[in-house]
């Protein structure tokens, strides 16, 4: 299945880069022509400028996500549930969604003005360099700080003690026990990086209008372009998944030989440093401006920009609200401009992509939680965590090759330019990564409350049931939640393997921001995030009201008994 | 839940081995244990109780051989009975109480399809509750008990179940000193009352003694010995067991000459001076390096004052709460632990000790190095 899904498409699409003969797309069996190609001219800028930045990007919001894990987990910080929660609606929002928010808010006579800030000089710097590393660090910094916050919930304060007690100052001691988290700091810089180099959002939105090439961007351009380019794309694809090789194999040279094993049953909970009043009110208001800077200046632009008269038009009597865009795309008899299907379409895919992924990555995490496994476990397990570098860019021109190779779609199966195609790419997507979310809790749960079941006269059905699906409930339905928001959302794969007609929301906003409709695209953009927080509160609504209290009380990390 | 109300089972099992990849975790165990009784499996970690347990109850395959529970084939060639077919109950090492259940669905589960009302279910649930003295806190969920009360509910649960046989992982190890004590009371009442057949496996010997009628003494996946507590003790079948089943020390010595069927008179090489009467475990010779195994209940420390016995010199003391056990330093370097007495005899004086005949053990040196 894993094979058909990612394995036949990417592979088949990377073999493109030197032996285009294999499936008919050159007149080489074996050339290097187009490595060289792709290196040079705006393609090789776009793979070096996505290099460099994707480096600065990891090390910025692994930084960053340190010490705001370190705010949260182990000071008196205020509101360290909100803080969490941001970081839930932060990894949620895609970057093409940010950009554009920021872009709104920053551009001559868009919403900045509407308060009479002049934001022309901060606009010319946000389309470049700048801007993009500010975006994606704010885009990395959730997934940074996931991986660092569980690190150190983990590690008791004993280490920080014993520092102390033998004479470390704050400094000797952190330099002491940060290397304890190295591995989750190696894990946030590796994963940083993989994130940046595979976005799409931004590469097509900021970089695009930016003049500034970007990997993901290129290889869209090298497919898009006529001719379409396969091999010269397939090249800038393996030299996307190689470069997190480095990355990856730091991570595990850091961690090989030495045991970072902290968590034990005598791991005391950490103690919290104490603020005094002025202080904890100080780095209160940092967390909030970062929160402010990474979340609510995109969504206050956008939404506001939404409301503006010819947004981003200078205009004599100067910038007025209206809602004209709304009333555009919610009634569809007058302009033509359609949110309903659009949206509905992405709303069947999430619901869909989010089931299918939910229940295989279950099946699969379980196995890989399982520990004990042969072989085939440990494929998998290896085979999984490599395809969580493949990006979205890649696996969707591997599918519009692959599927639409004469062999498979005249012998086998004829997906090409249908639904059902997108549905299984947008699923081979985020299984990776949903059954790496899902398999730490799952292999939380002590085996010993399946077999006290069975002992105690449960048949299989009654024991996943009662014994199981409680104890892991919460994060399946977390799960589902973020691969449905990011399937809404998702940019790469639509934008390739979209069927005639059928066009997703993401790229119908796309779409009209490229046609100059700045006002449809931003209303259409809010209102897709507003219905996917909708969404989102409406299944922890029914999921608090449905299901029983005791299921409630099992917390992530608290499925042992 | 006064009186027995399920048959108790017989268990059997017969060649059973158990191979984990490359590792033997039970090597031909056959056993059987008698319905109604108690039987505690004894061993150091890794020698196969938990295997040996899991696989009766059905959480394990064994590679071969059989397991019949009253009468019926539950594992063997072709065979494999689902746990939940078995009709046994368990409790576990880590409890297994389910986070999300309060005490009173835990102790319920078992009673879920049984032909009970749900009033009938609540009043035993209520009344199990109050026998294992956590009746108040049956709304609470797990994680707001103790250990102690936790386990007090994994064994209403296993009583709740109303079956022949009872399975116990361990289920004190958690435990502090004086909640184990009071547990372990508890579990042998409550488990004879109701009548069913017990397997219980532990490592701690004072605990196998107290509770069982039978042990069986497990070591690298074999069962080396099963007999009463009693015969456990005084007639070990190996140096193995004599160690694992507690001793004060052990000594090489020397054969003088035999005194009866099993009796010899021996000199050990720490005080050449002297001789001392023992039983042998093995088949005795002669001549060849011997070795005396002593129990500690069999030494008896005296005042320095009294002629008898072999001077010694007290080492170290620690209070008990009953008395006092003394570390003996005796003759040539010989240590002899655990030497309880009633009195407390401060460290460096000097003493005398004697030893019981019926507590001191020999064997060929090299049986005892081989059941190391």
């Amino acid at each position: 299945m894993l094979g058909l899904l990612i394995v036949a498409p990417v592979v088949s699409f990377l073999l493109l880069a030197t032996s285009p003969r294999l499936f008919q797309q050159g007149a080489s069996y074996f050339t290097l022509r187009y490595i060289r190609e792709a290196l040079s001219g705006s393609t090789g800028r776009g793979i070096f400028d996505s290099l460099w930045v994707s480096t600065l990007v990891a090390v910025f919001s692994t930084a960053l996500a340190t010490l705001v894990a370190w705010l949260v987990q182990r000071t008196n910080v205020y509101g360290r549930r909100v803080w969490g929660f941001l970081m839930w609606l932060l990894l949620l929002v895609p970057t093409w969604m940010m950009t554009l928010g920021w872009g709104d808010l920053l551009q001559p006579y868009g919403a900045a003005t509407i308060v009479g800030v002049n934001s022309h000089w901060l606009y010319g710097e946000f389309f470049g360099p700048l801007g993009i590393v500010a975006v994606l660090t704010t885009a990395a910094l959730p997934f940074a700080y996931f991986i660092v916050s569980a690190a150190m919930h983990g590690l008791g304060s004993e280490f920080e003690d014993a520092a102390r007690i033998h004479g470390a100052g704050r400094v000797r001691t952190m330099r002491t026990v940060l290397p304890i988290i190295a591995p989750a700091l190696w894990s946030a810089l590796a994963i940083g990086f993989a994130e940046t180099m595979s976005d799409f959002g931004v590469a097509f939105t900021l970089g695009y209008h930016a003049n500034f090439p970007m990997a993901t961007y290129t290889l869209f351009a090298a497919i898009s372009n006529f001719p379409a380019n396969f091999s010269v794309a397939a090249v800038i694809a393996l030299i996307l998944i190689v470069s997190t090789i480095p990355p990856i194999a730091l991570q595990a040279r850091a961690a090989r030989g030495r045991s970072y094993a902290v968590i034990s049953g005598r791991t005391r909970t950490p103690r919290r440093r104490e603020f005094g009043p002025v202080a904890r009110l100080g780095v209160t208001a940092g967390l909030a401006a970062l929160f402010v800077f990474a979340l609510g200046a995109p969504i206050v632009g956008a939404v506001a920009g939404s409301f503006v008269r010819n947004l981003g038009i200078y205009t004599a009597s100067g910038v007025h609200l209206t809602t004209a865009a709304y009333q555009a795309i919610v009634h569809p008899s007058i302009t033509g401009k359609s949110i309903g299907a659009p949206l509905a379409l992405s709303n069947q895919l999430g619901v869909v992509v989010a089931t299918a992924t939910g229940v295989l990555a279950y099946v699969l995490g379980r196995r890989l939680g399982a520990g004990h496994g042969g072989w085939g476990q440990r494929v998998t397990d290896v085979f999984l965590l490599g395809s969580v570098a493949i990006p979205g860019i890649v696996l969707g021109v591997g599918y519009i090759f692959f599927y639409n190779l004469s062999a498979i779609s005249t012998h086998l199966v004829s997906l090409y330019q249908t639904l059902p195609l997108l549905m299984l790419a947008l699923t081979a997507n985020a299984l990776p990564g949903q059954t790496r979310f899902l398999a730490g809790p799952l292999a939380q749960v002590q085996p010993s409350l399946a077999e006290a079941a069975r002992v105690h006269g449960a048949r299989r059905w009654r024991t996943w049931r009662v014994a199981q699906l409680p104890l892991v409930a919460r994060i399946l339905v977390w799960g589902w939640l973020l691969t449905f928001a990011k399937t809404i959302s998702e940019l790469a794969i639509s934008q390739v393997l979209y069927p005639p007609s059928q066009q997703p929301v993401s790229v119908t906003i796309q779409a009209y921001l490229g046609n100059d409709q700045l006002g449809t695209g931003t209303a259409m953009t809010v209102l897709t995030l507003v219905e996917m927080l909708g969404v989102i509160g409406v299944v922890l609504g029914l999921f608090r009201l449905l299901t029983p209290r005791g299921w409630r009380r099992i917390g992530w990390s608290g499925v042992r008994s | 839940m006064t009186s027995p109300s399920a048959p108790s089972s017989a268990v059997v099992l017969e060649g059973v081995r158990k191979e984990f990849s490359a590792k033997v975790a039970l090597d031909d165990v056959s056993l059987d244990v008698p319905a109604g009784a108690f039987l505690v499996l004894l061993g150091p970690s890794g020698s196969g109780k938990t295997t040996l347990l899991r696989c009766l109850a059905g959480i394990e395959r064994p590679t071969s051989g059989i397991v019949s529970i009253d009468g019926r084939v539950v594992a063997g060639p072709g065979v494999f009975v689902a746990p939940e077919r078995r009709r046994l109950a368990m409790v576990f090492q880590d409890y297994a109480l389910w986070p999300h259940l309060s005490v009173a669905r835990n102790v319920a589960f078992p009673l879920a399809g049984t032909s009970r009302t749900k009033g009938e279910r609540t009043r035993l649930v209520g009344d199990l509750l109050e026998r294992v003295g956590i009746g108040h806190l049956a709304e609470r969920f797990p994680n707001e008990l103790s250990g102690g009360e936790q386990q007090r509910v994994a064994l209403a649960r296993a009583l709740a179940a109303d079956v022949g046989l009872v399975l116990f992982d361990e289920p004190l190890s958690n435990l502090d000193a004086d909640r184990r004590e009071q547990l372990r009371v508890e579990i042998a009442t409550l488990t004879r009352a109701v009548g069913a057949t017990a397997v219980y496996i532990t490592h701690d010997q004072s605990e196998a003694f107290a509770l069982a009628d039978r042990i069986g003494v497990l070591n690298h996946g074999r069962l080396v010995q099963l007999g009463a507590p009693e015969e456990i003790y005084r007639r070990p079948a190996s140096a193995f067991v004599a160690r694992f089943t507690g001793l004060a020390g052990e000594f090489p010595v020397r054969v003088v000459e035999p005194v009866g069927r099993h009796l010899f008179r021996v000199t050990p090489l720490f005080a050449p001076a002297t001789t001392l009467s023992a039983r042998a475990v093995e088949p005795l010779g002669r001549d060849g390096d011997v070795r005396l195994f002593v129990r500690s209940a069999g030494v008896t420390l005296l005042p320095e004052t009294v002629r008898d016995g072999l001077p010694g010199t007290i080492r170290d003391v620690a209070f008990t709460g009953r008395g006092y056990e003394h570390v003996v330093e005796v003759g040539l370097g010989a240590t002899l632990a655990k030497v309880f007495s009633a009195s407390r005899y401060e460290r460096n004086a000097a003493v005398r000790i004697t030893l019981d005949p019926e507590s001191c053990l020999v064997m060929p040196a090299d049986v005892a190095e081989e059941s190391r």
